[in-house]
């Protein structure tokens, strides 16, 4: 769908080319309208009595072919804005993260691969600690102590007070519990469990930042 | 007027009991505080609310559902003020200058006027409702699928106006907006469209997948870029509530919102879904300086914010007096309402006078206690924005992938909000705009079907938009409103139309 | 603290597939509905599984999980543990008409499942709008011979209920209307109430109020008996309508493989929970059926769903109506 590759290639232009980004943008569109058209192929237009599946799909990619070539045009004729640069690191970090969530919340299989269910207790600091990694600025024990509090914090919200049936956890954790526990005892415990060890994190690595931390926030703030 | 009075005071008698007071405020509370995580939209806070209210009894459980309705709305709204992820259509447009206000320190001035816009709107709205409810039921038969394409049509105009910079990329974006709408089943057919034969694209894409993806998610990647920039929206928190100039500012367009929306929220085809849009339209273009809009104007977020209530409010009117649910929350009502033993329909209202009018008036009830809920609140939302940014993403991201999650318990929706993140992103590093896209998504799908009905009806009859008065108007108007949208910028010099 | 979890869970997970099925339930089931919360599938499964829970001492979850014409949540369903905690809530579409409209279908309603039995059904009603010239169904029978090509019927989408029935009914009167498709009932009824499109069949549910509101007209309903909550309309047969009998029912299932001790367990509690005097009353609001004690059983479920798929695979395939 995007085209990332060509807009980096043409930012180092001088020539004929006034607006970079409308080059880019324009083979966007029209690449977006090829595939449309090819995706629709296969289905039929009807006729305006019957209006088949085609039609609008097929009208609307031809306006976005055109708009496209006529971004193109302009690029020629005005000046306009040059690519913007880009950062992969943001992105690349940030899709990790929700698809870490995405493949860990509930048994999972694609292909040959396969997951169990993982569900939110550990879903949600998979997507805290990858996600935070997208700035240069992370550091590993405020991400640590974000995500354990933050996912006993939706445990309790969503799995026990609103009683979403979102997987909170795995159901191989019950064994760990005495038998007569019930789901919600569980959840509960392992929430304090989570909050006591971000609470203990926090304390425990607290002395050592004068010496370690502090350069990293120097780094990081100014 | 007698009726109307004595309705009204039989609603109020029944609103004001102790235990419905505390229902309405207890939604009201619980809306606002799961509607503004981000992700968590309107429909996912009631679906997710709904089985507290199992326990009451109807009146009760149809006020604090009420309650949770509005808290939802307005939970949503701060959502897209402060963190810029509209959680619904209707709040695409807040997010537009909302955020900006945000980012220039002004999110208290933005949530304030927010708030009380919706108030007097749902005031306004809720009397437009006890006396005219039943005669407006009629406007919603004049509308076939002939005036709502043309409805529609209209609409997508509007995108054009509310459109920042190029409008050659705004075209561009609304065609790439009707275009995604298309992906899926056919209606008409049961063919599927572009679906790469995926079974969880049969359904087509959903709004708030969508939503998230390019605005939520890519707004975070773009954070991400400018490091050096990611204070903005914590620099100065500045005053927490509007002051007389911002009144001075917002008071017209609160009152055209209020109007417009109203209106818009009548029709049973989700025609609320307009209302936001096209108070923001008018907004721009009565401006002494339109340059302003979309980087910080109050006008585009009171107007927007109280037509989007009203309309809120008045879209009850099609559930209570035809029983036709006009969009999704309100199916979801309709839902909670029967599995309440009540049947929306005709009836409500001869059958059940105390839920009807005891039901109205909690409405503004409702309203009044989403201010009062609200405006101590607006200095603890803007407080969380002090938070470093490098902590407010991850959690921001986790929250997304949970309230997406919880919809329809479906794991590629999740993975569909990284991918449209991501194209998201692009297409703001290419100088498109999101929300012409949006719009033309939300308005394309009504448009589509809606013009292929007519022409099925009227058997492939073209002329069938002409021929009919209220679909030959609203064409009309939106070939004024083109024209006068493109005229300006065309004579103004070629650099203005196709930059900025 | 993951480590531990994880290792853990490894060693547990070897232990919890020995027989649990005395002490069944020991936590929350969830049942997935195949619809979005508020439609009535998603209603009736609300209102069942309220009683359920208290005979099992363990609450019931509600997992909504939409698409496909309620297909994705079956298949997903289909293939969850079958150990009890995972249940769904199935319907005519899902285990009736979807193999003829999904012909990729990832599960065999007969065969993928281990019933628990038959919850409650709403009844199918012939609408036409208020305008419409003929007064009875005989009438419109008649209208339709002569003027069936000017006809518009609407329906709520292809693969929803009023969609199959209303194929099925065209096929038993022998006409061909135009058909109009819409995205939901509520859209769909509007226009009808707006005379816009002329005649449909839908749910009892959905059209119950505007019959009596006088909104639209009722022909027909397609049930054995009347319906209380419309007393004054006949049945197809009193119409002289033979061999137009169908009903949106919705039952409740297991995964294959489910122990029969706990499937037993779901039918007792399900059957208990349809006898409870709440339960009926709310259900009987909505013009649902309730099944008699021998229509409850997962023997006569497996039945019918045997038969529905066979009524419906035809029908549907002779329309050419399919949703892929």
């Amino acid at each position: 769908m995007s085209t990332p590759r060509e807009g980096v290639g043409l930012s180092g232009r001088r020539g004929p080319v006034r607006a970079p980004q409308g080059i880019a943008g324009g083979i966007l569109l029209i690449a977006l309208a090829a595939l449309a058209l090819w995706l629709t192929r296969d289905l039929d237009q009807g006729t305006l009595n019957a209006m088949g599946p085609a039609m609008l799909p097929r009208w609307l990619a031809i306006g976005v072919g055109l708009s496209g070539l006529a971004l193109i045009a302009f690029a020629f004729i005005r000046d306009g804005e040059p690519l913007e640069r880009w950062s992969l690191r943001g992105p690349f970090f940030v899709i990790v993260a929700i698809l870490a969530f995405a493949v860990t919340i509930r048994p999972f299989s694609f292909g040959a691969l396969s997951l169990p269910g993982l569900g939110l207790v550990v879903a949600g600091p998979l997507a805290i600690l990858i996600g935070g990694y997208a700035t240069p600025e992370a550091r590993f024990r405020e991400l640590l102590i974000l995500s354990l509090s933050l996912t006993p914090f939706c445990m309790v919200l969503f799995g026990d007070l609103l009683n979403l049936p979102i997987p909170v956890f795995p159901q191989e954790l019950a064994g760990l519990f005495p038998a007569g526990w019930s789901q919600k005892a569980i959840l509960r415990a392992t929430a304090i469990v989570m909050a006591a060890a971000a609470i203990a994190v926090f304390f425990a690595t607290r002395k050592a930042r004068p010496t370690t931390i502090d350069v990293a926030d120097h780094s990081g703030r100014i | 007027m007698g009726d109307l009075l004595s309705n009204l005071s039989l609603g109020f008698s029944v609103a004001l009991s102790l235990q419905n007071i505390g229902l309405a405020f207890l939604g009201c509370l619980v809306g606002t505080l799961i509607g503004v995580l981000p992700g968590v939209g309107p429909i996912a806070t009631i679906a997710m609310l709904l089985p507290i209210t199992f326990g009451l009894d109807p009146t009760g459980a149809l006020i604090m559902l009420a309650g949770i309705y509005y808290g939802a709305q307005y939970g949503g709204s701060t959502t897209a003020i402060l963190v810029n992820i509209p959680g619904e259509a209707t709040s695409v447009v807040t997010a537009l200058d909302g955020h900006q206000m945000a980012r220039q320190g002004r999110a208290g001035v933005a949530l304030g006027i927010a708030a009380i816009g919706s108030f007097f709107a749902g005031t306004v709205a809720t009397l437009v409702i006890a006396s005219l409810g039943a005669p407006l039921t009629g406007l919603a038969l004049i509308f076939g699928p002939t005036e709502y394409f043309s409805l529609m049509v209209m609409g997508l105009v509007f995108a054009v106006v509310l459109a920042r910079g190029s409008i050659l990329k705004a075209i561009a974006m609304i065609l790439v907006g009707v275009l995604l709408s298309t992906v899926g089943l056919d209606l008409e057919t049961g063919e599927e469209r572009m679906t790469f034969g995926l079974p969880f694209l049969s359904d087509g894409i959903d709004f708030a997948v969508l939503a998230m993806g390019i605005f939520g998610i890519a707004e975070i990647m773009r954070n991400l870029d400018h490091t050096e920039h990611r204070d903005v929206v914590r620099q100065a928190i500045g005053r927490l509530l509007p002051n007389r100039q911002d009144f001075k500012q917002a008071y017209k367009p609160v009152l055209r919102g209020t109007f417009i929306g109203a209106m818009l929220g009548i029709l049973p085809g989700n025609g609320a879904v307009l209302g936001p849009f096209a108070s923001y339209t008018l907004e721009k273009k009565l401006a002494k300086d339109p340059r302003r809009f979309g980087r910080g104007a109050i006008e585009g977020v009171a107007g927007p914010e109280s037509a989007n209530n009203a309309g809120a409010q008045t879209s009850f009117i099609p559930l209570l007096t035809l029983g036709i649910p006009p969009n999704a929350v309100m199916a979801l009502m309709v839902g909670a309402m029967t599995i309440h033993g009540i049947i929306p329909g005709p009836q409500v209202m001869t059958k059940n006078p105390t839920l009807f009018w005891g039901m109205i008036a909690s409405m503004w009830i409702g309203n009044l206690m989403l201010l009062i809920i609200n405006l101590p609140l607006v200095g603890m939302w803007v407080r969380l924005l002090k938070v470093p940014y490098r902590m407010l993403f991850p959690a921001i991201l986790m929250f997304c992938c949970i309230g997406i999650y919880s919809i329809n318990s479906l794991p590629t929706d999740v993975m569909f909000i990284a991918l449209f993140g991501f194209v998201g992103y692009t297409l703001i590093k290419f100088g498109f705009e999101p929300a012409p896209m949006l719009l033309g998504f939300v308005l394309g799908k009504l448009m589509e079907e809606n013009l292929r009905r007519a022409l099925i009806i009227s058997r492939g009859q073209l002329s069938t938009f002409i021929d009919r008065p209220v679909s030959a108007s609203l064409l009309a108007v939106a070939a004024i409103l083109l024209v006068i949208a493109l005229l300006p910028s065309i004579r103004k010099g070629r650099d203005e139309v196709f930059t900025e | 603290m993951k480590n531990i979890v994880l290792a853990l869970a490894a060693v547990a997970g070897l232990a919890t597939t020995g027989a649990q099925a005395q002490n069944y339930p020991t936590r929350p089931i969830t049942m997935i509905v195949p619809f979005a919360a508020g439609g009535p599938t998603d209603v009736v499964a609300r209102i069942v599984t309220d009683h359920m829970s208290r005979t099992l001492g363990q609450q019931i979850v509600i997992e909504n999980v939409a698409g496909a014409g309620g297909t994705t949540g079956i298949t997903r369903g289909a293939q969850a543990q079958p150990d009890g905690y995972t249940i769904m809530m199935g319907h005519m579409g899902t285990h009736g008409a979807a193999p003829a409209l999904y012909p990729n279908l990832k599960y065999d309603p007969a065969k993928d499942f281990a019933p628990i039995g038959l919850a409650a059904g709403t009844p199918i009603v012939i609408v036409a709008k208020k305008d419409f010239p003929a007064n009875d169904l005989k009438g419109f029978l008649d209208y339709m011979k002569t003027n069936g090509e000017k006809v518009n019927m609407a329906h709520a989408g292809v693969g929803s209920v009023s969609h199959s029935t209303g194929i099925f009914f065209n096929s038993v009167i022998k006409a061909k209307p135009t058909m109009v498709a819409y995205r939901g009932t509520g859209p769909a009824l509007n226009d009808l109430m707006a005379n816009t499109v002329d005649f449909m069949t839908d749910q009892i549910v959905n059209v119950a109020p505007q019959i009596q509101g006088g909104n639209i007209k009722a022909f027909a309903i397609a049930t054995p008996q009347r319906s209380p909550v419309l007393p004054n309309v006949p049945t197809t047969k009193e119409a002289g309508l033979e061999g137009y009998e169908v009903s949106a029912w919705n039952a409740a299932f297991a995964p294959k493989g489910t122990p029969p001790e706990i499937v037993k367990k779901l039918s007792d509690a399900l059957s208990k929970s349809l006898d409870d005097e709440t339960t009926k009353k709310r259900l009987l609001e909505l013009g649902g059926v309730i099944p008699s004690a021998t229509e409850r059983t997962p023997e006569a479920l497996q039945k019918l769903v045997e038969s529905e798929v066979a009524r419906w695979t035809p029908v549907l395939k002779a329309a050419g109506a399919t949703a892929e």
